[in-house]
């Protein structure tokens, strides 16, 4: 978790490699069997032109930087806002990095709001958004 | 259970699905953990639970043919720290269907809660569907 939550701080980022396993894991864990996803001849036809992630994949990477920022504040308190820009593709290495842009008080409470960005290996976007973290003045 | 008999074009704001349960059990959880190559901490990763609301969206839009279905934009507000076992209730409606030219866009609300019927999470779906 961080130890200092202050404005302009930057989040760990997290980096992640994507495979056809990895999608294929995550269809079968959450149940998404969306063709675009795990049939290669089926995405292929597509403009697509072959399978990517599903974009909650890589929106789980930016709850992970999250979780290892702000801990059970961001589980219990966390809200966020995500664009889905650019597939992500299997082979693709995302790179997940954000920071704290403000921090807004009311009464006895703080709010951190942070922007994230979720980019493939050639620098393109896959993901961009702002998140918002409650946490109490005390641990500022 | 996924409601088949609805068409796409009697999508309409305000429809509602009905509503799907699912047991976010210790294995969900493990397996979940595997796929998205995260260490757990005890509790349900929030993005495991929307993961579930949105497979059953996907399951209960009916896609027009020749369409693929591509998540464009997502919301989220978490509002408790969900324990494993739980059992959670995924409530989704139509908010907004949207029509330019070749490009059709369906806009769901969400909302999942826990057997105490507490608000677990929150969110909007932007789902873009190209023709």
């Amino acid at each position: 978790m961080l130890t200092e939550i202050q404005e302009g701080k930057a989040l760990n980022s997290v980096v992640k490699h994507i495979t056809q396993d990895n999608i294929n894991l995550y269809a079968d864990a959450s149940g998404d069997f969306n063709p675009i996803h795990i049939d290669e001849s089926f995405a292929t036809r597509t403009p697509l032109g072959g399978t990517i992630a599903h974009g909650m994949l890589s929106l789980a990477y930016v709850s992970e930087m999250m979780t290892s920022a702000f801990g059970k504040n961001w589980l219990s308190e966390g809200k966020l806002r995500a664009k889905f820009k650019e597939p992500a593709r299997p082979g693709d290495t995302l790179t997940i990095d954000g920071k704290i842009n403000c921090i807004d008080q009311k009464d006895d409470v703080s709010y951190a709001n942070c922007t994230f960005n979720c980019r493939n290996q050639k620098g393109e976007m896959i993901v961009t958004g702002e998140a918002i973290v409650k946490f109490s003045s005390d641990k500022k | 259970m996924p409601d088949r008999a609805i068409s796409y074009e009697e999508l309409t704001p305000g429809y509602k699905f009905p509503s799907t349960k699912f047991e976010l059990s210790a294995s969900f959880v493990s397996k979940y953990l595997k796929a998205v190559d995260i260490k757990g901490d005890g509790f349900v990763p929030p993005l495991a639970i929307t993961a579930c609301a949105i497979a059953a969206t996907t399951k209960s839009v009916p896609i027009p043919p020749d369409t693929i279905a591509i998540h464009a934009s997502q919301e989220l507000e978490f509002f408790k720290i969900v324990p494993i076992g739980t059992t959670i209730e995924c409530h989704i409606g139509v908010l907004q269907k949207i029509s330019r030219g070749k490009m059709n866009m369906l806009i769901l609300e969400l909302e999942i809660f826990n057997k105490d019927k507490e608000k677990v999470q929150s969110g909007k779906a932007t789902i873009a569907l190209p023709t």
